[in-house]
């Protein structure tokens, strides 16, 4: 078991970021908008902490870098995030459906060009030797599972409010909804705002866990990710998400491990780890023919808890 | 201030195609007002216009007093207006109890810190939503199905749910929007009765759009024809019935 | 700003911007007929480019696992060309028939086909990517016998515009032509647009509205083909990626020309060339944001584009 966890502490720790960073695009859907813009502010949440922690925080190397200021960069982070989640926002929720999607791809890309030209994000080369506070990797889950329990807490009780439910109504009808008095913009925006402060936390985590941060960190190809896990694992219900970021992030090494124990030739095993991207298209594209809703559905939950769905409280 | 709502000569073209003319007319409080055309007659649009869905060109809207003209759909809910719709627009995933109590938006404060919290007044409100939702689903007649998902319904109880789900927002205005459609005989009669059930109990002015022209003569106390977005004759039932222009628009339907 | 100046910065435009343009028209017609974006486009394209690649007879690099392999034919540039479209037209129908026909065929949301269609390219990208390596590769050069610039200007103040991209540019204008006399001058045409504006009925009025649907993919994806190769004799293929990274910047393309208008692609191209080119010396590093600044900003001006209609929403 130890030498599991050492071996793959890397891996587990990458696992429950990831399925934190899949609420981050499962927020906007629960109103029904499309939006990749998380991998942005991911980027930006890595950025905040990684110059915090090398340009302004001055600590005494050696020894490990005080974990209270890392809580407090992904305070900053998420704050950061979600001033410009707001400012980005407010204009860009007024659009619907793909132009929305489009929308937020030219913002991760637009954010993409300028960390890569500024001097304070170290431009194409981006910011390395970022300080440690754990001594070994497996460390990091004292952040990053609070992380991802809170976000599950704060929408698995989003779901059954006030707010929760006019953010399903939005995702049902918007024009209903409307009529019924729910605010769209309002709750669009809380949604995608609440989605940015997410990304930023888990992108300042990760720039301390990854060590390095440059532009190729929250790239088209993260939103990509992002899209397979919420598919594939469910876009109806948080667990889904969930779900879908801790196997997915976990599938290609799991299949290399199984391809290597089976006796395939180890290019194909190999293929099968470091062709990610690959399989992850191919499971979007299925994903959307065969069970759009994800594999993870209400329906599935209710049937695994055993009982008909409870009257909302 | 009798007059609840005020439709001023209100017009609305769509790319070339005039939905409404220069129409004008006045809703008093309490009234069954009732609002009939052949198809195409711009009734929809009217509502539409109403609620807040479209924008007129022209005119004004006045409600209690207040001009409500160009506000969004949210705002017009909530000042007191609620609306069914032609095509029925229920939240089909949801249950008929979660599609009535998002109805209670406008009437209930809890944000989303205090809601994810779970504070004392949030869940003070939730079980008033709860069961002042319950109650409407009782009062359509659909209390027994509550958990049950929208879209399972069938039509004629769809537009019940729909009706249950718009007066959870404790208008005084309500503008139904063709609730007779799809149902037989014995639907209808049981419509009418909560028709007018609601409207004593609850004190409601109510405006409708209605085909089924037995029905609109029933229950009307005054009644409105538009005909290519134009109001051709407005009046009591009685005197509509036999108004000349009215008979020309309604060639081979049963007036 | 000196006459001569102005002048080469407005042809730099032009030539980035006919670049793409004719990558535009592509996507555009998949959008004018089928309501999609088709953001495969991009794959197609380079998987086109690859292709000619592979059909000139040209030896792969080191990486990827078809490593150091040549095919036993050696075409001519043009030929290859035209080899590699076709294949690329195979290509795009085959990604029709097997990832978009499900969809549409349950009618489902074209943000669902989006998702799909950014799926599926990636997937394409990376497999050409492991079969091809990542390095860059350049074509043997076919217009070795002509000049290698146009000047535009005088002798003493030369306005030069290399020939590929003024080949590029008649491409552009010959390839606007034609589609759009297909669209508007064609029996063809007027099926697709018909198609367009309503599937279902289209099919019950007799249209064969499968093989029009087919025909849409097979022009994109040779018209895809041919940008990527174009592309990749003007500037060499950078590596699998550039087809993303022209997927994205011809959404910025198709959208401010107008969604489904296929000459707003080209206009939408141009402009957004025009603007790459005229960027201030201090600020080009920021060069590659303009397009999808541009596209920000259209979206909440005017997401019509320039040349589309409003579209009126109906309740």
């Amino acid at each position: 078991m130890a030498t599991f966890l050492a071996t793959y502490d890397f891996l587990l720790v990458s696992m429950v970021l990831a399925a934190a960073l899949a609420l981050t695009l499962y927020l906007p859907l629960m109103a029904g908008q499309l939006s990749v813009a998380s991998p942005g502010f991911y980027a930006l949440g890595g950025y905040t902490a990684a110059i915090l922690s090398t340009k302004v925080f001055h600590h005494p190397a050696p020894g490990l870098y005080p974990v209270s200021l890392v809580l407090v960069e992904i305070v900053v982070a998420a704050v950061v995030s979600g001033v410009l989640g707001l400012a980005v926002g407010i204009p860009a929720l007024r659009l619907r459906g793909i132009f929305l999607a489009l929308a937020t791809i030219a913002f991760v890309q637009i954010l993409g060009v300028v960390a890569l030209n500024l001097d304070v994000t170290g431009g194409a080369i981006g910011i390395f030797g970022i300080p440690q506070p754990f001594s070994s990797q497996m460390q990091y889950m004292w952040l990053a599972i609070p992380l991802l329990v809170v976000s599950m807490l704060f929408v698995a009780r989003l779901e059954p409010t006030r707010a929760g439910r006019a953010l399903v109504a939005l995702r049902e009808d918007e024009l209903a909804a409307a009529a019924m008095g729910v605010n769209p913009t309002y709750h669009k925006v809380l949604a995608f705002t609440a989605s940015a402060v997410l990304a930023g936390a888990v992108g300042a985590i990760s720039a301390h866990f990854i060590n390095t941060w440059n532009s190729r960190q929250g790239t088209f190809d993260t939103s990509v990710n992002l899209m397979a896990f919420v598919l594939v694992g469910g876009s109806r219900t948080f667990v889904g998400p969930v779900v879908g970021g801790l196997v997915l992030t976990a599938l290609p090494e799991a299949l290399r491990g199984i391809a290597g124990l089976g006796g395939l030739p180890t290019w194909f095993a190999e293929f099968l780890r470091d062709g990610r991207l690959i399989i992850f298209g191919v499971l979007i594209a299925v994903g959307t023919i065969f069970f759009p809703q994800g594999l993870i559905t209400p329906a599935l939950l209710r049937r695994l808890a055993g009982r008909r769905r409870p009257a909302a409280r | 201030m009798s007059d609840l709502l005020a439709v001023d000569d209100v017009t609305c073209s769509f790319g070339g195609v005039t939905a409404v003319s220069a129409v004008s007319f006045v809703v008093t409080r309490g009234e069954l007002f009732g609002l009939i055309g052949p198809n195409g007659a711009g009734k929809t649009t009217l509502f539409n216009i109403v609620t807040g869905l479209t924008a007129p060109n022209t005119g004004h809207l006045r409600y209690r007093g207040e001009d409500i003209t160009g506000l969004p759909p949210h705002r017009v809910a909530e000042r007191g207006i609620a609306r069914t719709f032609q095509n029925v627009r229920l939240f089909g995933e949801l249950t008929a109890l979660e599609n009535v109590m998002i109805a209670r938006h406008v009437r209930t404060r809890s944000g989303l810190i205090s809601g994810v919290l779970g504070l004392a007044g949030s869940r003070r409100e939730e079980r008033d939503t709860h069961e002042r939702a319950a109650a409407l689903l009782a009062l359509v007649g659909l209390a027994d199905r509550a958990e049950e998902r929208a879209r399972n319904f069938a039509y004629g109880d769809q537009r019940r749910l729909e009706i249950a789900r718009a007066l959870a927002l404790e208008p005084e205005l309500l503008l139904l929007d063709e609730p007779a459609a799809g149902m037989n005989t014995g639907e209808k009669r049981a419509l009418s009765e909560l028709i007018r059930d609601v409207r004593a109990r609850l004190g409601l002015t109510i405006l409708l759009i209605e085909h089924h022209v037995p029905l609109v003569m029933d229950l009307c106390d005054r009644i409105a024809v538009l005909n290519f977005g134009q109001l051709i004759a407005l009046g009591p039932p009685g005197e509509v019935q036999t108004h000349p222009a009215v008979v020309e628009a309604y060639l081979g339907d049963s007036v | 700003m000196s006459r001569t100046l102005l002048l080469q910065q407005v042809l730099n435009g032009l030539a980035i911007g006919s670049v793409y343009a004719i990558f535009a028209l592509g996507y555009t017609l998949i959008f004018s007929v089928l309501r999609i974006i088709n953001f495969t486009h991009g794959a197609i394209f380079t998987l086109g480019a690859y292709a000619t690649y592979v059909l000139t007879g040209s030896q792969l690099g080191i990486n990827g696992l078809l490593a150091g392999a040549t095919l036993p034919i050696r075409l001519p540039f043009v030929l290859a060309l035209l080899g590699g479209s076709v294949v690329a037209a195979i290509c795009a129908v085959i990604v029709e028939r097997l990832a978009f026909r499900p969809l549409r065929m349950v009618g489902a949301d074209p943000l669902l086909t989006l998702v799909s269609s950014l799926g599926v390219a990636v997937a394409l990208v990376n497999i050409t990517q492991y079969l091809f390596g990542a390095e860059p590769y350049s074509y043997p050069d076919p217009l070795s016998r002509l000049p290698s610039a146009v000047n535009f200007g005088s002798a003493s103040q030369p306005v030069l515009v290399r020939t590929v991209q003024v080949v590029i540019f008649g491409v552009s204008m010959v390839m606007l032509g034609l589609l759009s006399y297909l669209m508007n001058a064609t029996r063809t045409g007027k099926a697709l647009r018909a198609v367009a504006e309503d599937i279902t009925t289209s099919s019950l009025l007799g249209i064969d509205t499968d093989r029009l649907i087919l025909l849409t993919f097979v022009i994109s994806g040779f018209l895809g083909g041919v940008t990527g190769t174009l592309i990749g004799l003007s500037v060499g293929i950078a590596g699998p990626y550039f087809g993303i990274a022209f997927g994205l910047k011809g959404l910025a393309v198709i959208v401010l020309g107008g969604l489904g208008d296929i000459p707003g692609a080209v206009v939408g191209g141009l402009v957004i060339g025009l603007a790459e080119a005229f960027v201030p010396s201090q600020y080009i590093a920021y060069r590659e944001a303009v397009p999808f600044a541009l596209l920000f900003i259209v979206l909440l001006a005017r997401p019509q584009g320039l040349l589309g209609r409003a579209q009126v929403q109906k309740v």
